[in-house]
């Protein structure tokens, strides 16, 4: 059961700055599958919660400018229901389709996701490999950050008390570039994952990699990039023994805890195991997309 | 604050609190179809649609719900006057299907599937399995709420019903309801408003593979489908559970469970939560009178040790009860409970109950009143030793001796209705407790002590219940309502929290597991022993019995020269485990089944054909059944029904268990890193507690010729009321509608131990049809005496509502009923009967597993769990596939997933349905049923147990399976991927480190 709580619904965006720049422990909630929780855990900053569920600011997703851009009201939900996170972001299309079951989907939003900042959330890896940056606003003004730096630690994160994740956006991805995600759990979607991972790979016209990207979710007190396995694949062609070679590098950055779900040693094990798959299965994309 | 939003098509304004959950409010209003179930979002019976999605109202705030539109499951088809009882098509196939077992989580599977059909009228299987997957159904296993999907999604494509007259390969399927030429129920209510004409119920159930093996009685309503009799409240989504019911004055109560896994309680001050405006009552140890008892609900006397009191001065594991809180509010109970100021004083604790037993342990149990343990100092409740024959001999005797360890770990039942209960006093200054249990009668008389009032001064009534699985068969919150009431006068409402239900409810009992089994060339048992170190948490419920039921079970199922039993049951500072479905089987039989086939590949036998030649046929003695009674010497038993080998056979088949022998099937070219396995595993039960289990049923025939059927038999969602009613039915001519049954209530109906050890069926079955028989013969002597004036009753029968002479005369039921109770020798044509058995025959099956194992990450998924399983007649098809189905999910997560884990401190880090990991209806894998029937000469139309036995095979199969795909054993439970892992690194087998 829940102590009480004073509530603010702001009518409109300037509305819910002036309120989190007034009063910086105004809690926001959107869907309230963690916030509600957190609730209930009495894990919660303050005592006054803000519904920013309506606020059309963080609604839509839209592509323009080389661009894909989400509000992050943007539930998970929509996220799986779109055709332009499927064209131009499949692994987010992915990793929402694994995301938790369709109820919370319905209601969890990609912001909340972000804000929450687990360091199994779903959305992460996928969004770490798209580039992504996240738009942060306060009556001071509006700053992107790329997710990479916006994400600290455990539950922690570069927002300030008085900012709103107004959306999320990345570059559309070049030619001859393929990503996916992967989740391993106990189970399908409601299970924490043990650990997931995304992988992009862009190359030129001899199907040399140019960029790469590896991310990694519940191996570390964050989700992480894999620099180094990132940069052993640039300017190489995917082979059994590149991908090799990136998939232990990624292993090697997993920085994992020992928790309820896996122990440190199985998931630096499996992340390995699961990049290289990925990175095969993107090989198989690109070179399918090449003879296409 | 007001909030203005739609509720099922009409305007509301709800009062809600700022922080108040939609949940809660929607209750408050009256729509108690929307259920507590776990409080974050992972189990989906508070589901709603909210703005055409279905949502958690868990997990979201009233507040947010401002200008909204809501459907609950009241708002499908609403009762109107002239109209009640009409139902959505949806809510139609559900009970069409059989999809209802306890019907809590049956509102959201509902709503589940009405805003999936909204979006896609074709939908697949899997797009079925997806919409389902965010609601959690402990007991039907999902196979059954799918069908009923994919059924009403065919019939509103105006469709014929898809496929359902036949099984796949052709047999048979099952006419729903099978009422013969017995006339047609009343019309449904016209309604035509909304165009949802109510669909007939005399169309078939989608059974696939559902075979019913001959023999099939000659019978007009037994081992037929029949709808369940408390069907259409459930789909409704009607008031029927503990807590859908607000009493006038009524406060909340919350428990106070300890932070500390061994500690005293030093101090603890009350005073600033008892001035809280709003708290009626706080209670403590000091508060409450010292009562040792046993809390676990079985037959008088209780099995020791008595080792629990209502509220003490020391706690023994983190969860333990502190103190209780009654107020106005469940958020002031709240809070009043952060007021309640303890110091501990922590004592060394001990979590492995092989090191409680050594020297110097901490001493769990130190308090001098505790009755029964064995030798508190060592923390040792029970030192068991049971020995048939000579072990050491036998072993001497054989060629070769196997000897093995298992382990097995802590599950939870988690029904989804959490334990809840209502206390009062009534009228005549009666205590009525009304709660979810499944022992009424056992916790009436446990209860007196605890609250020092008479028997007669106690009224347990049991309503629906939201899934029990055995945790119910427990007194965990009614002695603390109840002294909440005591100390109010107030109507008091409990109910765990889903965290709670975890940590301060019962479990399934851990177990170190040795066998020692001789054998013989020849493939004969020369002896088995089987020692077991059980770990019983912090205190003694069930600890004796389920232990006793783990050493019968895991020495009955093959025959041998020699057996003998030892055991010591441990306390721990940990949550005591309990009653769970199976209790205390599925440990043995994992263990059972793994050492029988790792002997049989030692001494070169196929595992099959070894089990066969040494497994229980029909006339054999159980030998142990003597000896192992119920925690005491229990009665000579032989097998008198055995379709064992039909099941094997039936199944093997299904399962295309030939594959095992092609080494080809067990590797993937596509997917190096994939093998495949197939596993197999027997198991044997029993049908209640021989000469301890009695139920009884009373009967009587109304004015129209319907008869009340009451029982003391509880049931917890399994279908008990339908089947008993069934075979009242039967023996009364009349199909079951015209069977009104009730139970259970000890003020209103005849005892019952209650629902517990696969005994309802059987012992309850029988006590009906004893009173049926009895009521049969009185309206037949009626109807000869005053309406045939034949003095030869003897040759009539009842059929088709009717009394028939031999000749071919007539009259109705309810003539008879009329005539008997205002025309002539007035009186009620009534009955009682009860029934006890000295025998408990076993249901048997076998359980075949097709997986694959991914070697490099050692995940296992399990794609297909073939079960055929004899439970002598089935009573009703369809709810006797419904319980197996159930049972074979809950033993697949028993086997691959869950688990309750601790950290170093006690603390248990599964506390929610995130961590512990229970399936959802997309993750589930095929599961066809076989019923393979016997006659079991002394159940009632044959019948025999079938609750349990389906939670046997799965982990010994899946084992079985695993080493199949890999030739790597698994001792221990749960095979998560990083146990599989370990092990497969361990064996170092190729492809698994590349």
């Amino acid at each position: 059961m829940l102590p009480d709580y004073d509530s603010l619904a702001p009518a409109t965006w300037a509305e819910a700055l002036a309120a989190l720049a007034a009063q910086p422990d105004v809690v926001p909630i959107a869907g309230g599958t963690n916030v509600v929780v957190g609730m209930r855990a009495g894990e919660l900053r303050g005592r006054t919660l803000m519904d920013i569920n309506r606020l059309p600011e963080l609604h839509g997703i839209r592509v323009s400018d080389g661009h894909v851009v989400i509000g992050g009201g943007t539930t998970v939900a929509e996220l799986l229901a779109s055709p332009a996170i499927t064209e131009h972001a499949y692994p987010l299309h992915q990793a929402a389709a694994a995301f938790a079951n369709p109820l919370v989907r319905n209601r969890a939003t990609i912001g909340g996701n972000l804000v929450d900042a687990s360091p199994a959330a779903d959305t992460y890896p996928p969004l770490l490999v798209l580039d992504a940056e996240v738009e942060l606003v306060s009556l001071h003004g509006v700053r992107w950050l790329p997710l990479d730096q916006f994400v600290l630690g455990v539950n922690q994160t570069e927002r300030r008390p008085e900012e709103l994740l107004r959306s999320v956006r990345w570059p559309l991805a070049p030619e001859r570039s393929a990503g996916l995600h992967h989740k391993l759990a106990l189970r399908k979607g409601t299970a924490c994952s043990v650990m997931s991972a995304a992988v992009r790979v862009d190359t030129d016209q001899l199907g040399r990699c140019t960029a790469a990207r590896i991310a990694l979710g519940a191996v570390a007190p964050r989700p992480i990039r894999a620099h180094e396995a990132e940069q052993s694949l640039v300017g190489e062609s995917l082979t059994e023994v590149t991908i090799r070679r990136a998939a232990q590098l990624a292993g090697q950055a997993c920085r994992p805890i020992d928790d309820v779900r896996s122990s440190a040693a199985y998931r630096r094990r499996v992340a390995e195991v699961v990049v290289r798959r990925l990175l095969t299965a993107v090989d198989l994309e690109l070179k399918e997309g090449a003879q296409a | 604050m007001d909030v203005h939003l739609t509720i099922n098509g009409e305007a509301w304004t709800l009062d809600v609190r700022a922080g108040e959950l939609l949940l809660h409010a929607l209750r408050r209003a009256g729509f108690y179809g929307v259920k507590h179930g776990c409080e974050t979002g992972e189990c989906g019976a508070c589901a709603i649609i909210l703005n055409h999605r279905l949502v958690n109202s868990c997990t979201m705030l009233a507040a947010q719900a401002d200008g909204a539109s809501i459907i609950t499951i009241e708002g499908l088809a609403p009762d109107r006057p002239g109209a009640r009882g009409w139902l959505d098509p949806i809510q139609q196939a559900f009970i069409d299907c059989g999809a209802i077992q306890c019907g809590y989580c049956t509102p959201a599977q509902i709503l589940a599937a009405k805003a999936l059909l909204r979006e896609n009228s074709s939908p697949t299987e899997r797009e079925v399995r997806e919409a389902l997957a965010g609601v959690i159904c402990r007991c039907t296993g999902y196979v059954k709420p799918v069908q009923a999907v994919l059924r009403v999604a065919a019939l509103l494509r105006g469709e014929p019903a898809p496929a359902f007259d036949e099984t796949d390969d052709g047999t048979p399927a099952l006419p729903f309801p099978s009422t013969g030429d017995l006339p047609e129920a009343e019309e449904p209510p016209a309604f035509t408003s909304s165009g949802a004409e109510p669909t007939p119920t005399a169309i078939r159930v989608d059974a696939p593979r559902l075979i019913l093996a001959p023999p099939r009685p000659d019978t007009r309503v037994v081992n037929r489908p029949a709808i369940k009799v408390d069907a259409v409240k459930l789909a409704k989504g009607r008031p029927v559970f503990t807590d859908d019911l607000t009493l006038p004055g009524m406060l909340y109560g919350a428990l106070l469970t300890s932070p500390q896994a061994h500690a005293r309680i030093r101090t603890i001050d009350t005073a600033q939560a008892r001035a809280l405006p709003g708290v009626h009552a706080v209670l403590t140890y000091q508060d409450v009178p010292r009562v040792i008892y046993a809390s676990g609900g079985q037959s008088y006397p209780n099995p020791p040790p008595y080792d629990q009191v209502s509220l003490d001065s020391k706690v023994r594991h983190v969860g333990d009860r502190v103190a209780a809180v009654a107020a106005e509010s469940p958020e002031i109970a709240e809070e009043a409970l952060g007021l309640i100021q303890v110091e501990y004083e922590p004592l060394p604790a001990v979590f492995d109950p092989l090191e409680a037993m050594q020297e110097g342990a901490p001493v769990i149990h130190d308090e001098p009143d505790a009755v029964g343990i064995h030798d508190a100092e060592r923390n040792l409740v029970h030192d068991l030793h049971v020995a048939y024959g000579d072990v050491e001999q036998g072993l001497a005797e054989a060629d070769l001796v196997v000897e093995r360890e298992y382990r097995v770990h802590q599950v939870q039942q988690v029904h989804i209705e959490p334990h809840v209960c209502i206390t009062w006093w009534d009228e005549d200054d009666r205590l009525v407790v009304r709660s979810s249990t499944q022992v009424p009668f056992h916790t009436r008389r446990m209860l007196a002590p605890l609250v020092q009032l008479p028997i007669r001064r106690i009224r347990v009534i049991k309503p629906r219940i939201g899934g029990g699985f055995g945790g119910k068969q427990e007194m965990v919150l009614e002695d603390l309502c109840a002294h909440l009431t005591l100390a109010t006068g107030r109507p008091v409402r409990m109910e765990y929290t889903r965290e709670q239900s975890f940590a301060s409810a019962r479990s399934r009992h851990p177990q170190i597991l040795r066998y020692r089994v001789g054998a013989n060339k020849d493939g004969t048992l020369t002896a088995v022993h089987l020692h077991i170190i059980a770990d019983k948490g912090a205190y003694g419920p069930h600890g004796l019995t389920v232990q006793f039921v783990s050493g019968f079970r895991g020495l009955s199922t093959y025959r041998a020269p020699h057996l003998r039993f030892d055991c010591q049951v441990v306390y721990t500072n940990k949550p005591a485990p309990g009653a769970y479905r199976g209790y205390g089987a599925p440990q043995a039989l994992f263990a059972l089944e793994s050492v029988m086939e790792e002997t049989a590949l030692a001494l070169g036998f196929d595992p099959v054909e070894f089990k066969r030649r040494n497994w229980l046929r029909e006339g054999d003695e159980i030998t142990m059944a003597k000896a192992m009674g119920e925690g005491r010497e229990g009665f000579q038993q032989f097998v008198r029904s055995s379709g064992l080998e039909q099941c094997v056979q039936q199944g093997a088949a299904i399962a295309n268990w030939e594959r095992r022998y092609d080494p080809n099937w067990r590797f993937d070219p596509a997917r190096p890193h994939i093998r495949r396995g197939l596993g197999f595993a027997v198991a044997m039960h029993g049908s209640g507690i021989a000469g301890l289990d009695m139920g009884a049923a009373s009967i009587k025939l109304n004015d129209d010729g319907s008869f009340n059927l009451t029982v003391g038999a509880t049931d917890l969602g399994t279908g008990s009321d339908t089947i008993l009613a069934q075979i009242a039915a039967e023996v009364l001519g009349v199909p079951t509608e015209d069977i009104l049954v009730y139970s259970s209530d000890t003020d209103l109906t005849p005892f019952d131990k209650g629902a517990y050890a696969s005994s309802t069926t059987y012992i309850s079955g029988n006590a009906v049809f004893k009173a049926a028989q009895e009521v049969r013969q009185q309206i037949i002597q009626h109807a000869a005496r005053h309406l045939f004036l034949d003095p030869d009753p003897q040759q009539m029968t009842l059929e088709g509502r009717q009394v028939w002479t031999h000749d071919g005369r007539s009259v109705p039921l309810d003539q008879v009923a009329l005539h008997s109770l205002h025309q002539a020798t007035q009186h009620q044509i009534m009955a009682s009967a009860s029934h006890m058995s000295y025998e408990s025959p076993p249901p048997f099956s076998a359980q075949f597993a097709e997986l694959e194992v991914d070697i490099q990450t050692g995940q296992v998924t399990v794609q297909r769990l073939v079960i055929a399983v004899d439970c002598g007649t089935a009573i009703n098809p369809v709810t006797a596939s419904g319980q197996v189905e159930g049972g074979v999910i809950q033993a697949l997560g028993y086997t691959l997933c869950e688990e309750m884990a601790y950290d170093h401190a006690g603390r248990l880090l599964t506390t929610d349905l995130r961590s512990y990991r229970v399936f959802a209806a997309d993750e589930v894998p095929e599961m066809p049923v076989i019923l393979v029937q016997t006659y079991e000469p002394s159940g009632p139309y044959g019948a025999k147990a079938v609750g349990e036995i389906p939670k046997h095979g799965v982990a010994p199969a899946v084992a079985s399976a695993i080493f199949h795909a890999t030739g790597v054993r698994l001792r221990a439970l749960p095979f998560t991927p990083e146990r599989v892992w370990q092990r497969l690194q361990e064996a170092q087998i190729p492809g698994v480190s590349s």
